[in-house]
């Protein structure tokens, strides 16, 4: 934020209040600090901490030397974590996550089926068929996402009903679901084009309840009016039970008309007889209303109105309604209705029904109201998204409201068709999810908004919009520990900056704990990333290796194939088998062993520890047994052991005294001239070794070495006589 | 991208077909699941399941172990009663022992606890606990608590094997084995009331005797020649019938079963590594395996040579039943992993899993 610094008085109050030159304080957030420090704050540090959190490290101030009892309340400092607001205040942290994993299957199974048919159109007699069906791909993506927004609008029809109910309450709608609905009629649903206003007369129905937040609504006049309908005695000489029927049919809510004008006193059985014209008047309107003629393919189930999917029939239908009223307008029964209240309430039902600019103004209570009372009453033929910009406009200015809700910045961005305004309202109003997943139902709308989603952009760092939204949504999954395993799906489908965010992700995770090691790696396996699995699991091994757990540690660098740290290990690894080589206590080295396998590549220098390991099992059998066979055998594996240039010098000494048994072998000599030669040339080297300053001394008696070139000599002598 | 969600769109159409098969309830649980048991059955009407929660909306992350109540009409479930732990649980598993159920939890930070419940409504009534630092220094990898016992088997990867007898309200533990670090175990699992194998790197498997402390009675080791490449094992089962045969599943979607009587070839149910030349094995997942059990509900033919069937669930999102020879059951495929699962004893058709992304999963089968 440009212009924003911490002023350092207020610091010491315990706010931390940012402010900046151009007024806007009271649109400001300011998030109180309990630190609980005592002292005055000499020092303050922020950094970001995980997801929408700040960390605020606060130092308190050296306490000066005169005063002793300052040292003992709080000194030093404290680190303390600020959640930032800016979420959406409808819906909870846990339920944005479920939403976040939900939308996950709908938008992977989109992208990969838009790289089908890149491929697919491509050939030239596929590239009409990709446009008629991609917005079908995109309407059921659209309408994946919603059923994860909230459930069934309308819950489940109760057996009996209450008459005394007219407005629903079921579960209560989101600003966000309301949102995504309205960019799925502009944009995805590109079958219900034709019939566009009527869309949006449902969509006000399911949603009007929202507005309430900021102004009086329809939907609030009538849940106030049903809470107070129980002490009205006589409803129609109330003027708000006509006010507020009035209302609900200027936007077209027939159901809730037609069942208050049935709740209308001439209705009930002791009046009937002597308010039969009136009661004929209230039933004629209710007939009426049920069989408003509505240009769509189908109501949903139990919904008055009579539905007409074909223009030319509609007009039909519409100018007979019409007729209908006017005759019912103009009919002498109204003279004789004494009942004051019901024929002037009827009465202006019927002029809002004719379409009547000041009786719809007088009985909505916002633009969007009105707007929708507009295409149902006034122009019931408005084709297109073309007059609708204006016609907005128009009812705003009727209608002009003080306070802007959040739907109604986007509602205005969509009918103006500005992508960039609804963009900017979807980023700043709804969050990073709604832009990422948004953008997909932009893009389906117009080959316009396609070219400019998509192109890639110089200020942008060479990326298109579509990635820069989906990059920032990815970087928001991954600032969580329970949503960052979702972030590669996002990453993977930016083309340009997507693969390296994806590898930082990866490389941050921490190894502490196999089950999320494993869970990285198996992430990296995925997306074909071999080399930054390996890099991870030598993370690992050094980690695990560093804490002790050398078999671990051993196990995903043979795993990372990583010789050269294998081979470092190694000597550390052999420091220790060095200590303990003439004990018995060898066998707790045979776990390592046996992980280390047989393969020796897999290894690097650690596959001596097998051959070693191997050298003295033999020596073992050789003290139960005195088979030469067996001393054969040993003797082999010690000539391969001497041979080898893995074997490390410190071990020679040990190796060669430990087989003091096989030199001195008393039935023949193990070893022919030039073995016994290799092995004279090891000990001339290793004293040769003793001088140098690095040598290790290995933990033997000092006669070690002359008995060992005793042995040697004598086997030399043996040998050179048996050949 | 392109393989996620081909793997997916398959998923997804192979959902459609066995959710209609089955009774499958998600239940989200705002919450991530860690761990879940059914707890053993109190009564024949009420059924609890003990679920190992992490919740990171709190300001700092709070760990806890909630007992939960099953409820029909609909499937849902419902928190009786909460204990908060210190630290993440790392293991969890839930018995019964002096008419009293017992709940074995192990931490992130080494630590041990026993959590008593009510014989009669599931609700906690105590806990006894083994300090951090006493059995492991390091997250306990696995604790496997007797069948109808209070002795309890702890591994960790510190190399450390401590066993813990819990009484009425006494711990007294002490150490079997330490291969300070050079050998880890990831797994562990009760054979006897005086035999358990443990499992670990390299797909190494360890049958220890209490009556022969100083290390494991016997061990195998999965070599590249016996089919298997290398990697971890995750969980090991072992059949109260079949005591000599131990089954473990681990990465790259190894399940194998480690007869005793033929140490040393594995007997391969499913893995990656096992497809290669070797077409009669079926492999149902190429990631971790990262529980086993063996199916209590199948009747397979008894003869002794025959690997019982075993449920499987994988980081892949698998839930499946594979037995040797035959074809895999598919019981569940989900976009995320299944990181838990259990049957329910009293009633094997039942099982419930937990789902990596904040749910838990209840399945009856038919």
């Amino acid at each position: 934020m440009p212009g924003v610094a911490v002023a350092s008085d207020t610091v010491t109050n315990g706010a931390l209040v940012p402010f900046s030159d151009d007024g806007t304080r009271d649109s400001l957030p300011i998030y109180p600090l309990n630190h609980g420090l005592a002292a005055p704050i000499s020092r303050l540090a922020i950094s970001w901490s995980r997801g929408n959190s700040l960390r605020v490290s606060l130092f308190s101030a050296e306490p000066s030397s005169g005063s002793p009892g300052a040292a003992q309340s709080g000194v030093g400092g404290k680190v303390v974590e600020v959640k930032l607001g800016g979420g959406d205040p409808e819906i909870t942290d846990a339920h944005l996550r479920r939403i976040a994993y939900g939308s996950v299957p709908p938008f992977a199974l989109l992208q990969s089926r838009r790289s089908e048919l890149s491929v697919l159109s491509k050939a030239p007699s596929m590239a009409t068929t990709y446009h008629i069906d991609w917005w079908e791909h995109v309407l059921e993506y659209s309408k994946e996402i919603t059923s994860l927004l909230g459930g069934p609008k309308s819950p489940p029809n109760a057996i009996i009903e209450d008459p005394g109910e007219i407005v629903k309450t079921g579960e209560d709608p989101t600003c966000l679901k309301a949102a995504w609905e309205l960019m799925e009629i502009f944009y995805a649903d590109k079958q219900s084009q034709a019939w566009l206003p009527e869309r949006l007369v449902d969509w006000l129905a399911d949603y009007d309840s929202l507005f309430s937040s900021t102004q009086e609504t329809i939907h609030s006049k009538l849940v106030d009016f049903q809470k107070e309908l129980v002490n009205i005695q006589v409803i129609e000489d109330d003027a708000r039970y006509w006010e507020v029927m009035s209302s609900a049919l200027s936007v077209g809510w027939l159901d809730i008309v037609v069942k208050m004008l049935r709740l209308h006193g001439s209705y009930q059985l002791d009046q009937l007889s002597n308010r039969e014209l009136e009661n004929g008047l209230v039933e004629a309107l209710a007939v009426l209303i049920s069989k408003m003629p509505r240009n769509r393919p189908e109501s949903p189930a139990g919904k008055l109105g009579e539905c007409f999917k074909s223009k030319p029939d509609f007009t039909k239908a519409w100018e007979r309604w019409r007729s209908q009223i006017t005759k019912l307008d103009c009919s002498p029964f109204w003279i004789q209705c004494d009942n004051h209240q019901t024929r002037e309430g009827l009465k202006n039902m019927l002029q809002i029904m004719l379409g009547k600019t000041e009786n719809l103004c007088m009985a909505t209570c916002f633009w969007l109201e009105l707007y929708v009372s507009h295409f149902l009453y006034i122009r019931p033929f408005t084709m297109g998204i073309e007059s609708m910009y204006n016609l907005a406009q128009k009812c705003i200015q009727l209608k002009p409201s003080s306070r802007t809700h959040r739907l109604t910045g986007l509602m205005i961005g969509i009918i103006g068709e500005n992508t960039e305004v609804v963009l900017a309202e979807c980023s700043r109003e709804f969050g990073p999810w709604m832009v990422a997943h948004a953008t997909e139902l932009l893009t389906a709308g117009s080959e316009q908004a396609e070219i400019l989603l998509h192109d890639e952009r110089f200020n942008l760092g060479g990326i298109s919009i579509v990635e820069l939204h989906r990059l920032a949504y990815a970087q928001v999954l991954s600032s969580h520990a329970l949503t960052w395993q979702i972030a590669p799906i996002y990453l993977t489908s930016c083309m340009k900056q997507g693969m390296g965010l994806l590898e930082n992700l990866l490389y941050r995770q921490s190894v502490q704990h196999n089950d999320m090691l494993l869970k990285n790696i198996e992430i990296c396996r995925l997306y074909e990333l071999d080399h930054i699995s390996s890099n991870i699991m030598k993370v690992a091994g050094v980690y695990h290796w560093k804490h002790g757990r050398k078999g671990a540690g051993v196990f995903w660098l043979q795993q990372a194939q990583d010789a050269t740290r294998l081979n470092r290990i190694a000597q550390q690894l052999f420091d220790s088998v060095g200590k303990s080589i003439s004990d018995e206590s060898f066998k707790q080295w045979e776990g390592v062993i046996e992980l280390l396998g047989s393969e020796s590549k897999l290894a690097g220098g650690l596959e001596f520890l097998h051959k070693y390991r191997d050298f003295k099992k033999s020596l073992q059998q050789l003290s139960s047994g005195k088979s030469t066979d067996a001393a054969r055998q040993a003797t082999g594996s010690l000539i391969l052991l001497m041979k080898n240039p893995s074997t490390p010098q410190r071990f020679w000494l040990p190796l060669l005294f430990d087989s003091l048994k096989l030199l001195n072998w008393h039935d023949c000599p193990l070893l022919n001239v030039s073995e016994t030669n290799l092995l004279l040339n090891k000990l001339q080297e290793l004293s040769l070794a003793r001088l140098r300053p690095h040598f290790i001394k290995p933990n033997l008696p000092p006669e070690a070495i002359s008995s060992i070139r005793l042995a040697l000599a004598t086997n030399l002598g043996r040998a050179i006589l048996d050949e | 991208m392109q393989t996620w969600a081909k793997k997916n769109l398959l998923k997804t159409l192979t959902m459609a077909v066995l959710s209609e098969r089955q009774g499958i309830h998600r239940l989200p649980q705002h919450k991530y699941v860690d761990a879940v048991r059914w707890l053993p059955p109190l009564s024949a009407f009420d059924r609890f399941a003990v679920l190992a929660l992490f919740d990171s909306d709190s300001d700092s992350d709070s760990y806890s172990i909630e007992i939960h109540s099953l409820q029909q009409n609909p499937l849902s479930l419902h928190p009786l009663s909460s204990w908060t732990s210190p630290s993440r649980i790392s293991s969890l598993k839930t018995s019964q022992f002096l008419q009293k159920t017992i709940i074995a939890a192990s931490t992130f930070s080494g630590s041990l606890h026993f959590l008593f419940s009510n014989s009669s409504d599931a609700s906690l009534e105590s806990e006894v606990s083994v300090p951090e630092g006493a059995l492991h220094s390091v997250p306990v990898s696995c604790v496997d608590l007797m069948d109808g016992g209070g002795e309890c088997v702890t591994v960790g990867e510190d190399g450390k094997v401590n066993l813990v007898s819990v009484g009425n309200s006494t711990l007294n533990y002490r150490r079997l084995f330490d291969s300070s670090g050079l050998v880890s175990y990831t797994a562990a699992k009760w054979a006897s009331p005086v035999e358990f194998a443990t499992g670990g790197y390299g797909f190494g498997l360890q049958w220890w005797d209490q009556r022969k402390p100083g290390g494991p009675v016997s061990q195998f080791k999965g070599n590249r020649d016996q089919k298997l490449t290398s990697g971890i094992v995750h969980s090991i089962d072992i059949h109260p019938s079949r005591k000599h045969t131990c089954l473990a599943g681990g990465s790259l979607g190894t399940v194998f079963a480690w007869d005793l009587r033929w140490q040393q070839q594995p007997i391969i149910l499913s893995g990656a590594g096992a497809g290669a030349g070797n077409t009669a094995v079926q492999s149902i997942s190429e990631s971790e395996v990262w529980e086993v059990q063996y199916d209590r509900c199948m009747k397979s033919n008894t003869s002794s040579t025959r690997i019982l069937p075993a449920m499987i669930c994988s980081e892949d999102g698998i839930l499946a039943v594979i037995e040797k020879g035959e074809e895999p059951i598919e019981l569940l495929a989900e976009p995320c992993a299944i990181n838990s699962f259990d049957i329910d004893r009293n009633n094997p058709l039942d099982v419930i899993c937990s789902l990596e992304w904040e749910a838990v999963a209840i399945l009856t089968r038919q």
